[in-house]
């Protein structure tokens, strides 16, 4: 069942991880130098751990050691920055993919906005994706693979993070706000505030 | 729901690879005999394993589990996402890692029959590279059993389990997804 009354939108068949090949050439580039990096620092760790070993206790006077740490640390703080963006990357797409087109550009920003602002899990903000645009929880799971109820505890963690009572105030919400802030006005949040809800406090608080 | 995905073959194959890596890798002394019996053993179990992935059951063969970017990263998507739904065969990160495996094994057990010829015996860079092959076998393992154990947490399916009994127990209301052949 549909919400619009289209064609099903979901085929209970559906594999996962059927992504657009355009989707593909943008992450696929991105996970291979994480393979590439999380490779060169194993092999960093391994080799200065040998070192460390073979000339204990001198090494730790040894000047070439100290940048030689600095510079692994630094490679993983580099592979955990990209993991970040590809799983951001990845999450987008995912929802992209099944025919969330719609979210992409302001609405996805506002979308993202306000997810990162109620502390959303991975899994709430995918729900709350789908929600927004209109997918029924008996889809929703089809499309996770779990089971209805699970759905639904998810949705009633969202509803309450973000201090609505339902979809309709839900949806309502970034509607408003889609409204309010046309394409190209910059960040929701750090754009300039309207007058009516100046002094409302933090989004989501607005709503009576 | 219970799922049959590996066939006796497979498991024997796993646990005796399993075993023979183990006991080369950690226990046996490479000088002796017995290191390169327990080797021969494992190119025997390799070769084995090729043939069975062509002519093997449903999910023992390479044609259930081609390499796939594209669901490679779905899978990355799916961890991302907290979506869920369970391989029965391989995954597709899990089946990139079985193919990685077999090609180190396989290039380990080579070096290490070509130290034993008279054309190789001595030579230094067929004993480093077989040294630096094992050492990415032992990495990889490592990697292959952290996986193994995430992702039974991730999608609350016992994977250690099933490659002892043959099925997958999947709790009930998670999907399961079939791969094969595009």
């Amino acid at each position: 069942m549909t919400q619009t009354g289209r064609a099903p939108r979901v085929s209970p068949t559906a594999k996962p991880g059927k992504m657009p090949a355009a989707m593909v050439n943008r992450a696929l580039p991105l996970a291979g130098l994480i393979l590439f990096q999380a490779l060169c620092w194993g092999i960093f760790v391994i080799d200065i751990g040998s070192d460390m070993v073979a000339q204990w206790p001198d090494i730790a006077f040894d000047w070439h050691v100290t940048p030689e740490i600095g510079a692994t640390l630094g490679l993983l703080v580099a592979i955990g920055f990209e993991i970040g963006v590809l799983v951001r990357l990845l999450r987008r797409q995912a929802s992209l993919e099944q025919g969330l087109r719609v979210a992409a550009g302001a609405l996805a920003q506002i979308m993202e906005e306000y997810f990162r602002d109620w502390s959303l899990t991975p899994s709430e903000q995918d729900i709350a994706a789908f929600t927004i645009k209109g997918f029924s929880i008996a889809e929703i799971a089809t499309l996770r693979g779990s089971a209805e109820g699970t759905v639904k505890t998810h949705l009633n963690a969202i509803y309450r993070k973000a201090g609505v009572s339902g979809r309709a105030q839900l949806v309502s919400l970034l509607v408003e706000d889609l409204l309010r802030f046309p394409e190209g006005s910059g960040s929701l949040l750090t754009g300039p505030v309207p007058t009516d809800v100046a002094g409302a406090g933090p989004i989501g608080k607005a709503l009576p | 729901m219970k799922y049959y995905v590996w066939d006796p073959a497979i498991r024997v194959f796993h646990w005796g690879l399993v075993t023979a890596f183990a006991a080369n890798a950690l226990f046996t002394n490479p000088e002796a005999r017995m290191h390169r019996w327990v080797g021969y053993g494992v190119a025997a179990l390799i070769a084995f394993r090729l043939i069975w992935g062509l002519i093997g059951s449903q999910h023992a063969r390479f044609a259930d589990f081609p390499p796939s970017a594209r669901e490679s990263l779905g899978q990355i998507a799916e961890m991302a996402t907290g979506r869920r739904h369970v391989h029965l065969g391989h995954s597709p990160l899990g089946g990139l890692m079985i193919y990685n495996l077999l090609v180190t094994l396989a290039a380990i057990a080579a070096t290490g029959y070509m130290m034993t010829t008279l054309a190789y015996f001595g030579v230094d860079w067929v004993k480093e590279l077989h040294e630096m092959l094992v050492s990415w076998a032992e990495i990889s393992v490592v990697a292959h059993v952290v996986a193994v154990v995430a992702e039974s947490r991730r999608l609350k399916v016992n994977l250690p389990a099933a490659m002892i009994t043959g099925y997958k127990q999947v709790c009930n209301g998670v999907a399961v997804v079939e791969r094969g052949p595009e």
